[in-house]
């Protein structure tokens, strides 16, 4: 009896209240928010909430019949590419290829557009090119 | 559908539709009346996200749009035969002390805040944790958005970090709840983890109780599982840990039921577990293997039992692994180097920085619970429900605690990464083990 009474306890102990407080206050104030709002305030974009704007930015501007998206930002992290390509499937990404595929765009993020690449569009951040 | 509110409540429409079809499908699964009445609903809910999962793959396998047509069409389908093969046995109903109430309300508020808070924690924000993102969740998004299961997933080394080598289950099922609610929200669909926390807590009660525990003691097994925040929490929200924790269980009590022929049912559960489990996670095709090993040692003594469980766990298992053949072809397991198992000078020492990362690893307050589980164990006595969970249970954590060792980039990256999220997964298994045991004390003592 003692020893389950431990184990609750300990259980019990690992709900902290100021983390759940934030869990409601954060339900509250973006559950009526759009998918995308509420994901940008969340954990999994903790790491650049600008590049999350970028990706959901792009995603909407991507022209039709688009191959894939190579993605250029400085510096190439693995969490910047599964974010990538969750955000954006789904539409293949690739993290700075040496060569853009044929029917592919690119996306640069945080950097200046390589010289005689086409701009489709400029987002929050970056810009979607069309390689030479 | 911008807030968060009426998605929500589709996707609760849409799980407890699932859960409607799979009560009904459970009839072939688990015996009539009160007693079994928490069980088949818990088996309900599993066959009910089985078939959703199957009417995507089945919709896909004839170039169809899944939804609502393919998912309530496989549902009659497998249906009239589940109808027909019904079991029609009635257990006899557990006689109902009323000496313990207090504290089974108690209880049940506490098993009710576990739930509460689970749901708090999955529901807060869109699911997010790195592993959904990229591989789960990913994969699911990629089937809805595709409507079919696209050959680069497989064949891509640039999508390598999806993992192609993991059963397409999970993603299917995430794949299959969008296609009813008729969109990818990746928020609404958490709530598919806190009914699976609920659907194991019933399969974990009502097991206990018709295997002979008082309704407190099953009731505070099933709290302080609620409570068992490593497994129940924000980060493993859209991994694949709740779902094998829920599949395991259920494997873990048909295969004790099948063991002590407790209903002609038992057989079919096991089977079911299986095909479950295998389409779950790599490390169900594993458990399997353990269940079998279990089964074949518990009852050596009777003539043609281990090859009759042998077929009723590896024919399901197949049946998913051939399917993902098909798909995808024979993928290795890239994270694991196993030609490590021909070099024993090369593999001890990484067995035991595996076990030395661990053990480094475990925080002061874990192990004050191990201590607490030690002493519930050894307050328990063996009862034949409770060995094959435990049983299975040890193999599990030593196959956790033994893979890090083959891993490529190396013991300690993976036990700090894996070991204590998938460990974890077995919380379940345990409890209905350890709770199995204390179940004999308490009835010998009354």
């Amino acid at each position: 009896m003692a020893a389950a009474a431990v184990l609750l306890v300990l259980f019990l102990l690992q709900n902290r209240p100021g983390e759940l407080r934030q869990r409601v206050v954060f339900l509250r104030h973006l559950a009526s928010k759009e998918l995308s709002v509420r994901r940008l305030a969340g954990s999994g974009t903790a790491m650049d909430r600008r590049y999350f704007v970028f990706l959901e930015s792009a995603r909407r501007r991507i022209p039709p019949g688009t191959r894939g998206v190579a993605i250029f930002l400085n510096p190439p992290t693995k969490p910047a590419l599964y974010l990538a390509s969750y955000a954006l499937a789904p539409i293949p990404v690739v993290l700075a290829p040496r060569q853009v595929p044929p029917r592919w765009i690119a996306a640069v993020y945080g950097e200046s557009p390589p010289a005689g690449w086409r701009v489709l569009a400029t987002v929050p951040g970056g810009a979607l090119l069309a390689p030479p | 559908m911008t807030g968060l509110p009426l998605p929500l409540l589709c996707v609760a429409a849409i799980l407890l539709a699932a859960g409607t079809v799979g009560y009904g499908f459970a009839a072939a699964l688990v015996p009539r009346g009160r007693a079994w009445r928490a069980e088949r609903l818990s088996w309900g809910f599993a066959a009910g996200l089985a078939l959703l999962a199957g009417s995507v793959a089945l919709a896909f396998s004839f170039h169809a749009t899944p939804g609502w047509l393919s998912f309530l069409g496989l549902a009659a389908v497998v249906g009239l035969p589940a109808r027909l093969f019904r079991l029609r046995d009635r257990a006899t109903e557990p006689a109902e002390p009323t000496d313990g109430d207090r504290a089974s309300a108690v209880l049940l508020a506490i098993l009710l805040l576990g739930v509460a808070l689970y749901a708090l924690r999955a529901l807060t924000e869109p699911m997010w944790a790195n592993d959904y993102v990229a591989i789960w969740g990913f994969k699911g998004k990629t089937f809805f958005a595709e409507r079919a299961i696209p050959d680069r997933l497989f064949r891509w080394l640039s999508l390598s970090f999806s993992h192609p080598e993991y059963p397409v289950g999970l993603p299917m099922l995430y794949a299959g709840i969008a296609f009813l609610l008729g969109r990818w929200d990746d928020h609404a669909m958490a709530l598919l983890f806190p009914f699976l926390q609920v659907a194991t807590l019933l399969a974990l009660y009502g097991w206990l109780r018709r295997r002979g525990a008082g309704r407190p003691l099953a009731l505070a097994a099933a709290a302080l599982l609620s409570q068992f925040e490593p497994l129940y929490r924000a980060f493993t929200t859209g991994m694949a840990e709740v779902p094998l924790s829920f599949g395991v269980l259920l494997l873990g009590t048909a295969l004790a039921d099948r063991i002590e022929r407790t209903d002609r049912g038992a057989s079919r559960r096991l089977a079911f577990a299986a095909l479950v489990c295998t389409a779950t996670k790599n490390e169900g095709l594993y458990l399997i293997g353990a269940a079998f090993l279990v089964a074949a040692l518990s009852a050596l003594s009777r003539k043609g039992f281990a090859a009759r469980t042998a077929a009723l766990l590896a024919l399901p298992a197949a049946l998913v692994v051939a399917a993902h053949r098909l798909v995808r072809g024979s993928l290795p397991l890239r994270d694991f180097d196993f030609s490590l198992l021909s070099k024993p000078a090369v593999l001890l020492p990484r067995i035991a920085e595996s076990i030395a990362t661990a053990v480094a690893r475990t925080p002061p307050a874990a192990w004050i619970g191990l201590a607490a589980l030690g002493i519930l164990v050894a307050a328990g006595r063996t009862t034949p429900g409770g060995v094959p969970l435990l049983a299975l249970a040890v193999c599990g954590f030593a196959a956790y605690l033994f893979l890090p060792a083959l891993a490529v980039e190396g013991p300690a990256w993976l036990v700090e990464t894996a070991f204590f999220r998938t460990t974890a997964a077995l919380a379940p298994l345990v409890t209905a083990g350890v709770a199995a045991r204390l179940a004999g004390v308490v009835n010998r003592e009354q």
